[in-house]
């Protein structure tokens, strides 16, 4: 490891993402840590239903296959794994990835794991102290919503992925640490950068200018890496039509130096690209405000960036801006919402369009019978406009009558087990009964699919108590 | 005056925050940045999206990289864990705003 500067490789962009990228970076030490970041907005509404069934589950699965084929490697080259794949449960999964470990000989890794930020049995001891949880998108308070809460987990910083790593862990297992936060508490621990928070308002130091400027640049980097292959040339218009290998994209690696800036490159042995384009769609990639991108240990200014191209697959990214961290946590609460079920039919040539019109029309008209209540529905035409609705452009009359084939798509929300399964049953003899050669497939479509509504709220942070613990296996 | 797409001097990428989408709206180089600036407006957003987007749109101007960020409110029928569409997650409103059509001077 060169002291002088760090190398992170994004290794995994969302819970399912492919490993392989990771693994071949592993064996090649292209990096000295690897990020892991599994939790999307929508992630721990999955995990919270897997936890549900059962107590000891709730973290990102995936983990347990990596400690077989990831992990091992990593550890064995000196690499070091972050990653907030512990969910809900993080100390589960610390104790589950020891036992595999264990089982394959692996002795003396450090395992983190870190907690603080599931505020579930919180929640009424919170209102009652007379915190409202106002939703920051319509200002109502939670006590309007009669919804059943599912899970209530605060964003928290960079300062348990420092502290873990300080104690000498070689993986952490987090729950909801801010993606990008998992990145910047790696730059915290190498290069002491100075987490302290900064005092709000106008006229910083320099010297606190530069150090925010540090952790904001942290933030910048780990946005960069946390969506693994978008950030080197995957799903990519700026690159279309993508004339580089994407079966084996080799993940964004950032050598991060001291100043904050970085150079981003990937393994000279993989697919995928690295250039101006592909760091600047995904620096653009879920941001709002690019002067004002809210982290909990920093607000990012990205306005005054430079990426700028080194070589082929070698760009360096500097120039980032910060300010002083905000007041408060984003605390998100997921709600019960109901549930739905879809199915898909096809009709081909001749009349397709048509007889697509005609079959969804006459399923209203079966479902208008039903004693069940559909509380609502979406018709699509795949081909036409499943993707855009409203705001796809209707082909000419000439194209349409001579589509080879239209699909249907019926989506419908309902708040029982019932409907459903009811709603779809109704409509399966329209196979003789309906407009001519209906077809469905068999194990098509879902029933029953939770649906989550998110409140999100901002809590005063003397609410969040996190804890750094650590098993060794 | 001609019509052109915007596919032809930009490209794009679209994610989710909840309800919001964001679409990142990149020029291809500095000269169609000025020409995205003046013929892409928040307005002209809403407007080419129809019924997608139920709230309004915000516009940001990113100079140093050459781009536009759209920040589209109520736009993903309720947000990804609860939506009926198909695009959830408002992958291809990237797609679809690469489609909208401006004039330009030939």
């Amino acid at each position: 490891m060169n002291i002088n500067s760090i190398k992170i490789a994004g290794a995994q962009g969302f819970y399912g993402d492919s490993p392989l990228a990771a693994i071949q970076i592993a064996k090649e030490k292209g990096a000295d840590y690897l990020v892991i970041d599994s939790l999307a907005e929508l992630t721990l509404s999955i995990l919270q239903k897997d936890k549900l069934k059962d107590e000891n589950l709730g973290y990102a699965r995936d983990i347990e296959a990596m400690a077989y084929t990831l992990f091992p490697i990593a550890f064995k080259n000196g690499i070091k794994i972050v990653t907030n794949s512990g969910g809900l449960n993080p100390e589960v999964a610390a104790k589950k990835v020891s036992a595999l470990l264990e089982k394959q000989g692996i002795k003396g890794i450090k395992i983190a794991f870190i907690t603080g930020d599931n505020l579930l049995p919180q929640l009424h001891e919170m209102q009652q102290a007379g915190l409202t949880l106002e939703n920051i998108d319509n200002g109502l308070p939670l006590s309007t919503s009669t919804s059943e809460i599912t899970h209530a987990n605060v964003y928290t910083g960079a300062h348990t992925i420092s502290e873990a790593l300080d104690k000498g862990a070689n993986l952490i297992l987090a729950g909801r640490v801010a993606d990008p936060c998992l990145t910047l508490g790696i730059l915290i621990h190498h290069f002491k950068w100075n987490l302290l928070p900064f005092p709000l308002g106008e006229g910083l130091g320099v010297r606190c200018q530069n150090d925010l400027n540090k952790l904001a640049s942290g933030i910048a980097i780990g946005h960069l890496l946390e969506c693994g292959g978008q950030a080197s040339g995957g799903n990519s218009y700026a690159e279309w039509p993508m004339d580089y290998s994407i079966s084996n994209l080799g993940y964004p690696i950032a050598e991060v130096f001291e100043d904050g800036s970085a150079i981003f490159s990937k393994l000279e042995s993989q697919g995928g690209k690295i250039s101006r384009n592909t760091i600047r769609e995904q620096l653009i990639y879920e941001i709002h405000d690019p002067s004002n991108y809210i982290t909990p240990d920093v607000i990012v200014d990205f306005t005054a960036v430079r990426i700028e191209e080194l070589s082929t697959n070698k760009v360096r990214f500097s120039g980032i801006k910060g300010k002083p961290r905000p007041e408060k946590l984003k605390l998100s609460i997921g709600q019960m919402e109901g549930y739905m079920s879809d199915q898909f039919f096809f009709f081909s040539w001749p009349y397709a369009y048509e007889k697509a019109l005609r079959f969804i029309e006459t399923v209203k008209e079966i479902w208008a019978t039903l004693p069940v209540k559909i509380e609502r529905a979406e018709y699509s035409l795949v081909g036409i406009n499943g993707i855009h609705g409203s705001a796809a452009p209707l082909p000419s009359k000439e194209v349409l009558d001579e589509m080879n084939e239209i699909g249907v798509r019926l989506a419908i929300k309902h708040s029982d087990l019932r409907t459903g399964k009811l709603a779809m049953q109704s409509i399966i003899c329209l196979g003789l009964n309906g407009p001519p050669g209906l077809i469905g497939i068999p194990g098509w479509g879902k029933t029953d699919r939770i649906m989550l509504s998110l409140w999100p709220t901002l809590i005063p942070r003397e609410w969040v108590k996190e804890k750094v613990e650590i098993i060794e296996s | 005056m001609k019509k052109i797409k915007l596919i032809e001097i930009a490209s794009a990428r679209s994610g989710d925050k909840n309800d919001v989408c964001n679409i990142g709206l990149m020029a291809k180089s500095p000269e169609f940045y000025a020409l995205l600036k003046e013929k892409v407006t928040p307005e002209k957003v809403k407007e080419h999206f129809k019924d997608l987007i139920k709230g309004p749109v915000i516009r940001y101007e990113w100079e140093a990289i050459e781009s536009l960020n759209f920040i589209c409110h109520q736009a993903l029928d309720g947000g990804a864990s609860r939506s009926l569409r198909m695009d959830t997650l408002g992958k291809n409103f990237s797609s679809h705003l690469l489609r909208m059509e401006i004039e330009i001077d030939e």
